[in-house]
């Protein structure tokens, strides 16, 4: 199997804080990863590194054998690349459906000027088709009129969802996309991300281990910036070392 | 009474046509932009020198000096505000002061010191209720309107206008679409760079033009933009005018004090909110949590 996103001695450090240390992070491509760790272990900070928005102090990042680690994000976005945010971020003043169209504004200038001119509104009809598709799949068809602001945290983290589904990713990150949800929404997202997990490969950051252990088929566990250990999940989380860290933790 | 009412508004409306471009700056960049002044005197230089060129004819001069001003904004903005971006306030602040006094020094250069006076285009006096009103400053006022109307619309409708404001409020997430939120940003701010132009070339008749006219609705202009809150476009029409009628008030009261007050009441608005709420706002919000 190939390799869709590898790091080799990825590292960051803000001032003197070494926030991800030496990291050799790889996902095999259709792979679906879990990354987990105790509060403050670094794995946003991974997750900013893999996409673009911080430049790493050391090492590099590796995606579809492609060197990006110069890359910005919207670059690595136009490659595939796409992720959400721990804190959820669509944009609240629009709404939900001037979000997703939004989200593929990129979309309408792909090409030379002459078929932009000749097909400009057959790109537009079938924009607006693929949008109404993405809506449809995470159930929001009816709210597409609503302003997001008035969205409850988990419909705006099912939109995000949704936004990131339609920039057609090879790779999806999601980081902590079940924070701040109710077990129903918890459910809901869960059962989109088995439906849509085939795909493309997907890595996800998540604290509540036991609601991923279906989904994912590798796990990564974080500590002070290291991955200190990979792996199957059953035997990454029987490790004594990942026991200790996560020791007193209700999730596990 | 009508004559200092049509001044807070004239002057409002100046104060809105220059804010816009600072307040997208503030609110996209976080970078407090002093080259904006630059931008709006140098403009108004030129507007004056095409003038004559032109037999006069003031829309057409003041066309010409927008037109020339775009490309020095583009050059501002690619070699010097984009390098500031993520920079600590304070380069910014430095850096974009420094383009602000080459500014001065280059106008004192060509120019002189001389103040410039340009007169009213229009030069028809309006009877109001037994007061003599210009007809030109009403002109400028509905400028303003005009304008307002035109760039809610083309942030609410156009596809590079609603990149924008969602770059206002969410700057990581507009790049989290694939979008390269720079390019974007220059279009927005060599619309502001041509904006300030435009005011100043319509302050000019009203006022007189001087190499320093720059750092004074500099000043003014964060007041606005701070009211009406960084980012916020409606915010900084409604403050621009609010503050406009300060100025013409408390200059009828007492003349002296007229830029005191505007000080004075952006201070109070701080002050309501927690001062740190400020600070936050105005370094942006952690950049990715
Ligand atoms: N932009 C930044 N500037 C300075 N320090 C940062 C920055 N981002 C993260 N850190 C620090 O880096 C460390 C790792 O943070 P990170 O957000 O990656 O952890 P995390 O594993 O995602 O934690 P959580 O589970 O709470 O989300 C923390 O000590 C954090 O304070
Ligand atoms: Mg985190």
């Amino acid at each position: 199997m190939s390799e869709m996103i590898s790091t080799s001695g990825l590292t960051k450090k803000f001032k003197e804080l070494v926030a991800v240390n030496q990291v050799n992070f790889r996902v095999a491509e259709g792979q679906v990863a879990g990354v987990i760790g105790p509060n403050g272990s670094g794995k946003t900070t991974l997750f900013n590194l893999l996409s673009g928005y911080f430049p790493p102090s050391e090492g590099q990042v590796t995606f579809q054998g492609e060197d990006v680690t110069g890359q910005p994000p919207e670059a690595r976005v136009a490659m595939g690349m796409a992720r959400t945010f721990q804190l959820v971020s669509v944009f609240d003043h629009l709404t939900v459906w001037e979000n997703l169209v939004l989200s593929n504004v990129r979309f309408r200038h792909n090409g030379s000027w002459l078929t932009n001119f000749f097909f400009k509104n057959a790109r537009k009809k079938a924009i607006l088709e693929y949008c109404q598709e993405s809506l449809d799949t995470v159930a929001l068809s009816d709210q597409a009129g609503t302003v997001t602001s008035e969205l409850s945290y988990g419909d705006k983290r099912m939109l995000e969802i949704a936004i990131a589904l339609s920039l057609k990713p090879k790779l999806l990150l999601l980081d902590e996309p079940l924070a701040g949800l109710s077990d129903h929404e918890i459910g809901e997202v869960i059962e989109l991300l088995q439906k849509v997990k085939s795909d493309f490969t997907l890595v996800i950051i998540e604290h509540k281990i036991s609601k991923i252990m279906d989904l994912v088929e590798s796990l990564s566990v974080m500590n002070e910036g290291a991955i200190i250990c990979e792996g199957e999940p059953d035997e990454v989380l029987s490790n004594t070392d990942v026991r200790e860290c996560y020791w007193g933790r209700e999730d596990c | 009474m009508i004559d200092t009412l049509l001044y807070g508004v004239t002057i409002g409306a100046i104060l809105y046509i220059f804010s816009i471009g600072l307040s997208i700056t503030f609110g996209t960049m976080q970078i407090v932009n002093f080259a904006h002044g630059m931008v709006y005197s140098l403009g108004v230089y030129l507007f004056i020198t095409f003038l004559p060129w032109v037999a006069g004819i003031f829309p057409l001069a003041m066309a010409l000096a927008v037109a020339a001003m775009l490309p020095i904004a583009y050059l501002v903005e690619r070699f010097i505000i984009r390098r500031l971006y993520g920079e600590s306030l304070d380069y910014a602040i430095i850096a974009t002061y420094a383009v602000l006094l080459i500014g001065a020094d280059v106008i004192k250069y060509i120019w002189g010191t001389e103040p410039q006076p340009v007169s009213d285009p229009i030069g028809i006096p309006l009877v109001i209720f037994g007061v003599v009103i210009q007809l030109y400053r009403v002109v400028v006022f509905l400028s303003a309107i005009v304008l307002f109307i035109g760039l809610k619309i083309f942030f609410t409708r156009n596809v590079i206008g609603k990149v924008v404001i969602a770059a206002l409020e969410d700057r990581d997430g507009v790049r989290a679409l694939g979008l390269d939120v720079n390019k974007y940003f220059s279009i927005a701010f060599i619309i502001g760079s041509g904006l300030a132009v435009l005011g100043g070339v319509l302050y000019s008749p009203i006022t007189t033009s001087e190499p320093y006219m720059g750092f004074h609705i500099l000043l003014l202009a964060f007041a606005v933009v701070i009211v009406g809150g960084m980012g916020n476009l409606t915010g900084t029409f409604f403050s621009a005018f609010a503050l406009g009628m300060v100025i013409a008030i408390t200059g009828r009261l007492y003349s002296s004090a007229a830029d005191t007050m505007v000080f004075v009441v952006m201070a109070l608005v701080l002050l309501k909110d927690p001062i740190f709420n400020f600070f936050r706002k105005l370094v942006g919000k952690p950049a990715i949590s």
